[in-house]
């Protein structure tokens, strides 16, 4: 009896603890700190986001709340670094008082100096948005809830737009410009043109460098750009093409301490456009953003091209733009590429150049197809022209890596291989071991020079795609 | 004196224990300047270990059962997979589920690397997001492989069979066997045979589970249901929204409960691969139990099955921490006692903080003192204990405590702990042998997991408990 009474103390206990007075660093250890975390600095390395020294913690505190409870999907800018995650949703999880105290654990900690956050505001905002379904967007969330103005480096920023049509950036001083703006915020923001396609703006402010020391500056552009401080032509982003890093120049200049004439000449041709310029003083290890976060958010993954090494095929599988879910890339020796589509069992793209990016999968969680990193693909067929019963069997490698796909049409097999010719040619092999004839559609007949190869059963036919 | 000693001894070590003791955790060197996040481990012949990475490449280990661990030398086998996620060898052949397909892939002309990519099977939809993952198993008991599909994102399933447990034949054709599924993070056997998943809290997911693809069974996520005219099935139930796991299992018999909840949280966060102890013995005394790697806790946990009613159940333990990264596949080579594990932080975060890693653990051969099962009984639960208990703190109620809780089942994302209970334990009796103790409760709750605390046990030995923590899901509560 006695022992019995003893535990049912112990229980009422550990009962009458409330949620409530748990502590923040408590609760925040258990459902922030394994991406956030525990130090706030963003788990492994950073390659979460950060909430010490956040902008997003500071301004409306709805903000916060509002992700705790629906979760954060896609990119998003914290100190010029993007990251493309998703967080769930908490709110189904924690109680007001939770997210309340694990928010003002956040807002007090590592230096942060966030609003405190009242009880009633998480539940003001929880019912707000109670019929919400899906996770924030940043984008979303910036507009309901701006982050504070922070200043940058630059003063007495103007931008100039101009209308025309250029393959490199153009002398703009000898072009009427369409008008001219100041720009409070200090930043480079492409939208501020209103246009889409061909056009420039020119961006003229002073940078006010803290100390006298050696400054590197990285800018990146689609299309093209130029970075000039006093009056020295810095980094050139040359003619058109994406914004990812890839043709992204750097330029380093010793500077004194105070202003200096900084100008940015930067034209977009058609398709995606974006500015992002970055600096930091030698010694730093951070990186001060004088471009809109938004556009910089595109250079987030880093490059990892794939290349042919060992005069063998380089193979990329995975989710390519412009064909099938089960694309199957390969990047001949010599700069000439094909992907199969294993869902059509048919070639579908052939291109010059270089192969395939794969920091796009290769990092963070990869979601999104990638392009082919030629600047001229050639779509081949983009439908299934085989019987609904053929499957796809499968590859093999010859020993420099050359494919041979197999495709099962009821008991017959089709057999599809490729090499390189000697001409800047991909030359392809079928064959068919049985029943009825089929034609094969080139899809191309200008790298073809026909529409189609009809295949018999024991005879093989060869396609010979002119590529260069 | 002596004795005195020994005793002092015992006492420190009883308040200072560490894994080390137990279990030796030893990474194992990867090529050097090679991104390995390993997705898939195999067992190969002569001692060599074949892996996949999450970025596409297979490569076999030589060397990673020997001594010396600086003696081990890796060679690249293959390249340009899809994010390989379960495989195994058979007869020469590595067989493994990538992204879209299930696969053998064979080293015909013998030069170590692989030239023949076959197509098993790739019947079920992929459309390019990244939250489509497909988990694969070895052969089951008939030969058929079985494969776990994630859904589109959280909320979707806008590809063919996701959310849908496939088997393959070993003829290549495919059989979707079970729906209901949300975000497997691994899959694989228990002792039996059977099938279990883990499955990630989330979306008509409360916590985490480990949970038993029972052929022709629901797991509780509708959002792949429509997927059954495909192939004139029944239609899977629609549980509702709000609801409990035992309301919808009583009102919908093909709702097959979660066998174990990992409290989310307590019991990790992303329960990943699964493998069950077949090496009796060799990895410690847990023989026929199960392994569950984690993720985001860079962890392996224990779990002792059993069925009552025809029903999976169980307890779920803590056993091993502090890997490197977060684990995704674990492979216990179960005639030599050696478990590999490997892993990535990518896109998750993990409490190891390096972005992959692989190691491998052995047990020391020293046992720790700890409850080896714990079963189910009408009136509480029986517990064995891996060394005789010391008789007074054992057979007093106050040495444990309990808590029981269960989820709300719901479309919304994860749940709190709710429906609290404290079950109060009326009496603990110590068997003759000392190896086990029967729980006498008053106040189990079907349905609920029971967080059962043995704070005050000690070992005739003097020793704690290294784990005193168990949580139970009593699905069900035998009738004798």
């Amino acid at each position: 009896m006695r022992s019995a009474f003893s535990s049912l103390t112990l229980f009422a206990c550990l009962a009458a603890i409330p949620l409530s007075a748990q502590d923040g660093e408590q609760l925040y250890t258990l459902y922030c700190s394994a991406c956030h975390g525990a130090d706030g600095k963003g788990a492994t390395g950073g390659a979460f986001p950060p909430l010490a020294g956040s902008p997003w913690i500071h301004g409306n505190p709805k903000r916060a709340a509002a992700i705790v409870l629906h979760g954060l999907n896609g990119p998003i800018d914290v100190n010029g670094k993007s990251y493309n995650l998703e967080m769930p949703p908490q709110g189904a999880v924690l109680s007001d008082d939770q997210i309340m105290t694990i928010l003002n654990f956040v807002n007090t900690s590592w230096g942060n100096k966030g609003e405190k956050v009242q009880r009633d505001l998480i539940r003001v905002t929880r019912s707000e948005y109670q019929s919400r379904t899906g996770p924030w967007t940043a984008p979303e969330l910036l507009k309901l809830y701006p982050l504070p103005v922070q200043e940058t480096a630059l003063s007495d920023l103007t931008s100039k737009v101009y209308k025309g049509q250029w393959n490199q950036v153009p002398d703009f001083d000898k072009i009427q410009a369409e008008n001219i703006e100041e720009e409070h915020h200090g930043l480079l923001k492409v939208s501020i043109s209103g246009m889409k396609d061909h056009f420039g703006i020119v961006w003229e402010g002073k940078f006010n460098a803290p100390e006298e020391a050696e400054y590197t500056f990285v800018i990146d552009a689609d299309d093209g750009a130029r970075l000039t401080i006093n009056g020295q032509a810095l980094a050139l982003v040359k003619n058109t093409g994406p914004m990812n890093g890839s043709r992204a120049a750097t330029g380093k200049i010793k500077l004194t301490k105070g202003a200096h004439p900084l100008r940015v000449d930067y034209f977009q041709a058609n398709g995606n456009m974006g500015i992002s310029l970055r600096w930091q003083k030698a010694g730093d290890k951070d990186w001060n953003w004088l471009s809109d976060k938004s556009s910089a958010a595109k250079d987030g993954a880093p490059s990892i091209p794939l290349i042919p090494v060992d005069g063998k095929t380089v193979i990329y599988r995975n989710f390519i733009e412009g064909t099938t879910p089960r694309g199957i890339g390969f990047g001949f020796p010599g700069g000439l590429n094909l992907v199969y589509s294993a869902d059509h069992l048919a070639p579908e793209l052939v291109w010059t150049g270089d192969f395939m990016d794969a920091g796009r999968h290769w990092t963070n969680r990869g979601q999104g197809n990638q392009p082919p990193s030629g600047s001229e693909v050639i779509k081949l067929t983009n439908t299934r022209f085989l019987p609904a019963e053929a499957r796809f069997k499968g590859y093999s490698l010859d020993s420099r890596g050359n494919p041979t796909f197999k495709v099962s049409i009821g008991k017959a097999t089709l057999t599809d291989s490729w090499k390189t010719g000697n001409d800047g040619s991909l030359v392809r092999t079928l064959t068919l071991d049985g029943g009825a004839p089929i034609n094969v559609p080139h899809g191309n007949t200008e790298v073809t020079g026909s529409e189609s190869t009809t295949l018999t059963p024991g005879k093989a036919a060869t396609v010979t795609y002119k590529l260069k | 004196m002596r004795s005195l000693l020994f005793l002092a001894a015992t006492i420190a070590s009883g308040f200072s224990q560490t894994q080390s003791d137990y279990y030796l955790r030893e990474p194992i060197p990867l090529p050097p300047g090679e991104i390995m996040e390993i997705s898939s481990i195999a067992l190969m012949p002569d001692e060599k270990v074949a892996v996949a990475t999450r970025r596409g490449d297979v490569w076999i280990c030589s060397g990673a059962y020997g001594d010396d661990l600086s003696k081990v030398t890796w060679k690249k086998f293959a390249h340009g997979l899809h994010e390989p996620l379960g495989m195994f060898e058979k007869n020469g052949s590595l067989y493994m589920t990538q992204r879209p397909e299930f696969s053998r892939i064979q080293d015909t002309d013998k030069d170590g690397t692989a030239d023949v990519f076959e197509t098993i099977n790739s019947d079920w939809g992929i459309n390019g997001d990244y939250h489509e993952y497909a988990f694969g198993t070895s052969p089951d008991k008939n030969g058929d492989l079985w494969i776990a599909l994630c859904l589109t994102g959280s909320f979707h399933a806008h590809s063919d069979w996701r959310g849908w447990a496939l088997r393959i034949t070993p003829d290549g054709k495919m059989i979707p066997t079970c729906s209901g599924l949300r975000s497997p993070g691994g899959i694989g056997f228990n002792a039996e045979g059977d099938v279990f998943y883990t499955d990630n809290q989330g979306v008509w997911n409360g916590s985490s589970s480990l949970k038993w693809l029972k052929p022709g069974s629901f797991q509780g996520n509708p959002t792949g249901n429509k997927f059954h005219k495909l192939a004139n099935l029944p239609a899977p139930p629609e549980p509702e929204n709000k609801s409990r796991v035992l309301a919808e299992h009583l009102k919908h018999p093909t709702y097959i409960p979660p066998a174990v909840v990992f409290p989310h949280g307590k019991v990790g966060q992303s329960p990943t691969g699964i493998e069950p102890d077949l090496s009796k013995g060799k990895f410690g005394p847990w023989i026929n139990q199960v392994y569950v790697g984690e993720q985001t806790h860079s962890q392996v946990q224990r779990v002792y099955l059993e069925q009552v009613n025809g029903i999976y159940q169980g307890a779920v333990f803590h056993l091993l921490d502090g890997f490197e990264a977060g684990l995704i596949p674990i492979k216990l080579d179960q005639e030599k006692g050696i478990l590999f594990a490997g892993g990535s932080n990518r896109g998750w975060a993990s409490r190891g903080n390096k972005p992959f890693n692989f190691e491998r653990v052995k047990w020391t051969g020293k046992t720790p003192f700890e409850i080896l099962t714990m079963q189910a009984t009408p009136d509480g639960f029986n517990l064995t204990f891996t060394e005789p208990v010391d008789e007074s703190s054992a057979s007093n109620p106050a040495s444990y405590s309990m808590e029981a809780w269960t989820y709300i089942l719901q479309k919304d994302y994860g749940s709190p702990e709710v429906d609290k209970a404290t079950p109060v334990i009326k009496s603990a009796t110590v068997s003759a042998d000392k190896k086990s103790v029967r729980l006498s409760i008053e106040g189990l709750v079907r349905g609920h997991v029971h967080h059962l605390k043995s704070n005050g046990v000690k070992s005739k030995a003097g020793q704690s408990l290294w784990h005193k923590e168990a949580f139970y899901t009593l699905n069900e509560i035998p009738a004798k």
